[in-house]
């Protein structure tokens, strides 16, 4: 019997569904309209067009990226955010609303704070108090707690979030808070901060917990309602959902910590690339996606994707950064994601005292660009690549949609040319160059910005719009290698499908290492690895599966922002001294000096439990000539290139007939279904032995 | 001559520099002062020292830098060379007070000088009488810590041990002290490294010649926003209620006159300079003008020189805010600056009432603390300042408990703080009807108090807005006053000055209530379902809503009683014929 492994994937326009041939490694793509109101429809909808052509049965296993939390906490289903509680310590209920008391904007006098999740008439204050070193100053009044869960029941309270001050080091309280109220208000989902995230900096802490408990109720009924559609479809395989880290989690866990699915999206990408620089040999990688709106930059370093612990969902991102205090904290791993707003659709202007401006407004699929003829009449960045001659001028998507170069030039005459004095061709290569150096931007975040040589670095390219920017790029950062994959379009959802299971803990140490010796640090990681062994069996993944990954959080003693140092199994005395060493040599690369002399502080033990999943199978074809065969050409077209500001007669390529191991020399343009890659003059593009594209600088 | 994409590719990677060098300067900081609360700020200027290109920081340092660089730079005898960086913190020349640390890094490319960067940190100890050093009752500077001209702090790439050591022999904590200034230098060279990259790219003439666009671009538009002004005189005064040393109030006066594409700010009638630490030296209160007119316009258009070029400023010397030496001016940066802007946003009010706000608490509540703590026979300092209500806008309530204007530090985490230092917390709440009421009310101020867990400690309060009230604006009501008191292990209750230096012993609390902002609009305007909401969430008490709103609600039921409301609201009203009264 064939067997697939299906991801489905929801965007902005379209919910992606892709079946992996487990056998063969063949894929079948399945696009349908998003419907963002319901996002279960679309998925459903994908699945009654794929199960047209295959039998339910078929399905060994179903990976699904959602939206659905961070668009719930952007208010942008309509959703209305469940009525949740939240019960801290007395005196400090408006912790979560006070935050960093810091304002998002610094001259703006009508800038907003985001509201709270929980409206102080639902934050409660519990008399107890616990010290910084654990000891139980006050002790919990049960009494007061059992009053208060019975007006929390008549209140009709869908979830509840208890977090309290330094319930990191001592959770007794909550412990005790938690249960009570799983007696007594039996209808509601709980979330603990020492469960969630025990981690010191109580806001944090707490706004994550917080998340969380708003979450749960639409989480799970989400998934419920997509197990229950999909079984009505007779899909019986299990539900796994894609989580910010990067790593996959079953139905039941995602359900349980919905703070982890946020950014399950933009993950995908990640993870294509990791898999895909392992299969090429290549460990040390920038991934890339520029689509339609925005344009990501990750970085994956010896095939493992960077991970961050400092996220604000709901931010607003500044020139490729969350601005602090917009959003609300989540201390949870991300994939370290630097985003901007510049992808195909993005709009180029003119301010009053004539600055060319690209971003951050995108003509979004409707009208979309100019020369799409949709009624859109502000030039964008696609407008300006059909210009410079990048884009076919006749039609796109192999056919399926007419292209008017007219329209295009219209809109930059009209909006920018106008304006400025710049003629059109100057125009149009000045919206690339402007756009090109914001996006190099969020890949000098992930890379330089982190304390690494983007030099070391292969970058990989795709998204609809990736692999037309990527020459400039790599020149840009000095990377000389590039690799398109051979779907550039589709490229996130095939991610999903090479994701791994993964289960993350962590636990507060907060000493000095004089402190400590390695034995306790080895109780630590050992406690948590066996609870991640349990969980991922609980998740189906068998022990032979699973690897540990053990990281501490270090620090200068008296420093508030740690680095991540990883560290072996067994933690042994001689492990602590590398430990050390390694953070000396940490600090010293990512800033510039360190104190060999000074007192090391571990704040925090990690620990990440991987279940490994078969991989898609990548088929590895056979090598032929250098030499393009004829029916690879498609014509010449006249492309504009800034090194030599002219323009250049061109080979246009068709990518499909292209076969492996041919080359061709820049410039040139390679065409395919749903992307189009610009070879600049100076780089080669040679097809590999799996279909990808190797663009090399100054190879020959 | 240039051309405009590559200007806006530079200006783009400027600005990101000073970020990055921020970014280097918080994570590798030792104090949480800076590492948590981020109370620094990072800039570029071209070769002629004038400002390029700036993050957003603290406004109140942002806007002193370009004094500060050209005033550093001509104090020294010696050229700079490559490898050197120029460190002081004179307030007469640095344009803040003494915490405030400038480092200044001149950037050579072929032998030349084609940049600098300028970063300045708020140290949490200068030395100087009192711990944290902002004596609330200093009469000279020299008691407010250690004052260091502009010196070569680091020779060719080292750090001049001599200078650190006078440094560090001067101040209470010096190895975090050493930690920060590593931290400062890092940051620099940091911005050294990108500018040399950015000069071996595009070549060091055109990118001169991009900075000198880009603030001539930001002249252009600032020009515009000012053309749109109403051109005439426009004048508003407002107080200090203590010096320090003095209960006696002490006036800023501005006069802000538009003429076509031209702004003057005249303080005349300012008071002259104090005997007690709230001076402001020039540096502040060019900072406090910057930040106003950046407010004002469009926040949009990039902060530098080019903004500074329409603007014409007189401050009368001697005076309160352009102090001659030895006045003391610890106060003048955190307090006096945030009066500045009071006055200048009233002056605006006039000019354009639908782009400002009504006064915030117009404080930072500066509270620094310290002694010895037994358990280890250290010295400890512990410094913070404290958010309070925002002014109500149009269209908009003022927002609760956030930092205002000249400021924009973070708190440090509770668990943060318990875990470093003898002190335990007992509240951190936002305070019922401290907002000034309004159509838009004004946002509330908090309450924080903590207990003293050693044996004894000083406490220095450097505040304001405990006497006079933050204003409303258009009818909106005065928000709450702060207060700051001790209450003792036995009960007794001391009320403090919001200036002053005490002793705590083990066991005291220390209570801080923070100003709520003013209200905008006239409070019975105001839509009574939000004075419900309000009434409900604890920030408005349900005699508030009666007395100040003329709502009245139905606590059992959760709702407005339209009927007694529309009755209050109308005999509220001074003339109530219509019967028509909102709600």
């Amino acid at each position: 019997m064939v067997s697939y492994r299906v991801s489905v994937d929801i965007g902005g326009t379209f919910t992606d569904l892709i079946a992996l041939n487990e056998e063969t490694g063949e894929i079948v793509n399945v696009k349908v309209p998003s419907t963002p109101r319901k996002p279960a429809e679309g998925v459903i909808n994908a699945f009654k067009e794929f199960l047209n052509n295959a039998n339910p049965e078929e399905i060994s296993v179903v990976i699904h990226a959602t939206t659905i939390a961070v668009n719930a906490l952007l208010g942008q289903i309509g959703l209305e955010l469940p009525k949740t509680a939240l019960l801290t310590t007395k005196g400090f209920r408006d912790i979560i609303e006070i935050g960093r008391q810091r304002r998002p904007e610094l001259y703006n006098l009508f800038f907003q704070k985001p509201r709270a999740l929980i409206p102080r008439r639902l934050r409660f204050g519990i008399e107890e108090r616990i010290g910084p070193k654990g000891e139980i100053i006050k002790p919990i009044n049960l009494i007061e707690v059992e009053k208060l869960a019975e007006k929390l029941k008549r209140e009709k309270v869908e979830s509840i979030a208890i977090s309290m001050l330094f319930s990191f080091i001592n959770p007794i309280h909550e412990q005790k808070t938690a249960k009570i109220l799983n007696e007594k208000v039996k209808d509601a989902f709980i979330s603990i901060s020492s469960e969630i995230a025990p981690e010191y900096r109580e806001y944090e802490r707490t706004s994550t917990t917080v998340v969380n408990a708003v979450l749960m109720p639409i989480v799970s009924s989400y998934l419920n309602e997509l197990k229950v559609e999909l079984e009505s479809l007779s899909v019986k395989a299990p539900l796994c959902i894609m989580q910010s880290d990067g790593g996959i989690a079953s139905k039941e866990t995602a359900a349980k910590k919905p703070v982890s699915i946020i950014e399950s999206g933009p993950a995908a990408g990640v993870i294509a690339s990791a898999f895909y620089g392992n299969i090429i040999g290549n460990k040390n990688i920038l991934s890339f996606d520029m689509g339609g709106t925005t344009a990501k930059a990750g970085a994956i370093r010896n095939g493992v994707p960077e991970i961050t612990t400092e996220y604000e969902v709901a931010g607003k991102v500044h020139k490729g950064r969350i601005v602090k205090g917009s959003g609300y904290p989540v201390r949870h791993p991300f994939i370290d994601l630097a985003e901007c707003s510049a992808g195909g659709g993005t709009i180029a202007w003119v301010d009053e005292a004539k600055a060319l401006h690209v971003g951050p407004i995108s003509a979004g699929a409707k009208p979309g660009p100019a020369c799409y003829g949709a009624g859109g009449e502000k030039p964008t960045v696609t407008d300006a690549n059909l210009i410079l001659g990048r884009l076919n001028p006749q039609y796109l998507l192999g056919g399926k949609m007419k292209i008017y170069p007219k329209l295009a030039e219209k809109a930059i005459k009209n909006e920018i040319c106008q304006k400025t004095g710049l003629n059109l061709v100057e125009a149009a290569a000045g919206i690339i160059r402007i756009v090109n150096s914001v996006m190099a931007k969020i890949l000098r975040i992930v890379s330089i910005e982190r304390g690494y040589d983007p030099r070391d670095f292969v970058l990989m390219c795709f998204g609809g719009a990736g692999p037309m920017h990527a020459c400039p790029l790599a020149e840009e950062l000095q990377i000389s290698k590039v690799v398109i994959p051979p779907n550039p379009g589709l490229f996130s959802a095939y991610g999903l499908l090479a994701a791994d299971f993964k289960c993350n803990l962590v636990k507060a140490i907060m000493k000095k290492v004089e402190e400590l010796d390695a034995e306790e640090i080895e109780h630590v990681f050992d406690v948590m690895e066996r609870k991640c062994l349990k969980n991922l069996q609980f998740q189906g993944v068998p022990k032979e599966k699973m690897l540990f990954v053990r990281q501490l959080d270090m620090r200068y003693f008296g420093q508030s922002y740690e680095l991540q140092i990883s560290t072996t199994k067994p933690f042994l005395n001689e492990n602590l001294l590398q430990a050390i060493e390694s953070f000396h040599n940490k600090h010293e690369a990512v800033y510039g000096y360190s104190v060999k002399d000074e007192a090391v502080e571990i704040v925090n033990a990690r620990l990440t439990a991987i279940g490994l999943v078969e991989k898609p199978k990548v088929v590895k074809k056979k090598l032929e000539g250098k030499k393009v065969s004829e029916d690879a050409v498609l014509t010449k077209r006249k492309v504009f290139f800034e090194k030599i500001n002219n323009y250049e007669n061109v080979t246009v390529f068709s990518r499909e007939k292209l076969r492996p191991g041919n080359l061709i020399q820049g410039p040139a343009i390679i065409e395919q279904y749903d992307s189009t890659t610009v070879v600049y003059p100076d780089w080669t593009a040679e097809v590999d032995e799996f279909e990808n594209l190797i663009l090399k600088f100054g190879g020959k | 001559m240039v051309d405009l994409v590559t200007v806006e590719v530079i200006h783009g990677a400027l600005t990101y520099t000073t970020e990055e060098m921020g970014i280097v300067l918080r994570n590798s900081a030792y104090s949480p002062n800076i590492k948590e609360r981020m109370d620094f700020s990072c800039t570029i200027f071209d070769q002629k020292a004038r400002l390029a290109a700036q993050a957003e920081h603290i406004p109140v340092h942002l806007g002193s830098m370009g004094l500060a660089v050209k005033r550093g730079l001509e104090k020294l005898d010696e050229p700079l060379e490559n490898g050197d960086m120029l460190l002081f913190n004179d307030p007469y020349i640095s344009g803040t007070h003494l915490p405030d640390i400038t480092l200044i890094t001149p950037v050579f490319y072929k032998d030349e000088i084609i940049a600098y960067l300028a970063n300045k940190a708020h140290h949490s100890d200068i030395g100087g009488k009192t711990p944290g050093s902002m004596a609330g009752d200093a009469t000279e500077i020299y008691q407010e810590g250690l004052i260091i001209p502009p010196v070569k702090f680091v020779k060719k790439g080292k750090i001049d041990k001599e200078i650190a050591g006078i440094l560090m022999s001067n101040v209470r904590t010096p190895k975090i002290r050493m930690g920060d200034l590593r931290a400062q230098i890092a940051a620099n060279k940091l911005g050294q490294k990108r500018i040399l990259q950015l000069a071996e790219r595009y070549g060091s003439t055109v990118l001169c010649e991009a900075m000198e666009e880009i603030m001539s671009y930001s002249e252009r538009r600032m020009r515009n926003e000012i053309k749109k002004m109403p051109e005439g005189s426009y004048s508003a005064e407002d107080f200090l209620e203590s010096t320090g040393t003095t209960e006696k109030p002490v006036k800023i006066k501005v006069t802000i006159t538009l003429k076509d594409e031209n702004l003057k700010i005249d303080y005349n009638g300012t008071d002259p300079q104090v005997e007690g630490p709230v001076n402001a030296v020039l540096g502040v209160t060019l900072s406090g003008v910057y930040y106003v007119l950046k407010c004002v316009t469009d926040p949009s258009i990039p902060m530098n020189d080019g903004c500074y070029r329409p603007v014409d400023v007189y401050v009368p010397e001697g005076t309160l805010l352009n102090p001659s030496p030895p006045a003391a001016v610890a106060g003048g940066n955190v307090e006096t600056s945030q009066r500045n802007v009071d006055v200048l946003l009233k002056a605006f009010a006039q000019i354009v009432p639908e782009r400002v706000c009504a006064a915030c608490q117009g404080t930072m509540n500066n509270i620094a603390v310290g002694g010895i703590d037994k358990r280890n026979g250290q010295q400890w300092t512990f410094y913070e300042t404290i958010a309070g209500g925002y002014g109500g806008r149009k269209g908009m309530d003022g927002v609760d408990a956030i930092h205002s204007h000249m400021t924009n530090t973070m708190n440090t985490p509770i668990e943060a703080i318990e875990t470093i230092y003898p002190i335990r917390f007992l509240k951190y709440e936002l305070r019922m009807d401290s907002g000034g009421a309004g159509k838009w009310r004004g946002g509330v101020g908090l309450e924080r108090s903590w207990m003293l867990l050693a044996d004894s400690a000083t406490l220095s309060i450097m505040a304001e807005r405990t006497k006079f009230a933050p204003w409303g604006l258009y009818g909106g009501k005065e928000g709450a006053k702060g207060e700051f008191y001790i209450v003792r292990a036995d009960g007794t209750h001391v009320k403090l000055k919001s200036k002053c230096t005490v002793k705590m012993k083990k066991d005291d609390v220390f209570v801080v209530k923070t100003p709520g902002g003013g209200g905008y609009g006239v409070p019975i305007e105001r839509d009574p379902s939000l004075v419900l909401e309000d009434v409900l969430n604890g920030l408005v008490s349900l005699e508030s809503a009666k007395n100040e709103y003329g709502v009245v609600i139905d606590l059992a039921e959760a709702k407005v009683d339209r009927e007694s409301t529309k009755r209050l609201r109308c005999k509220m009203k001074t003339n109530c014929n219509t019967g028509e009264v909102n709600g």
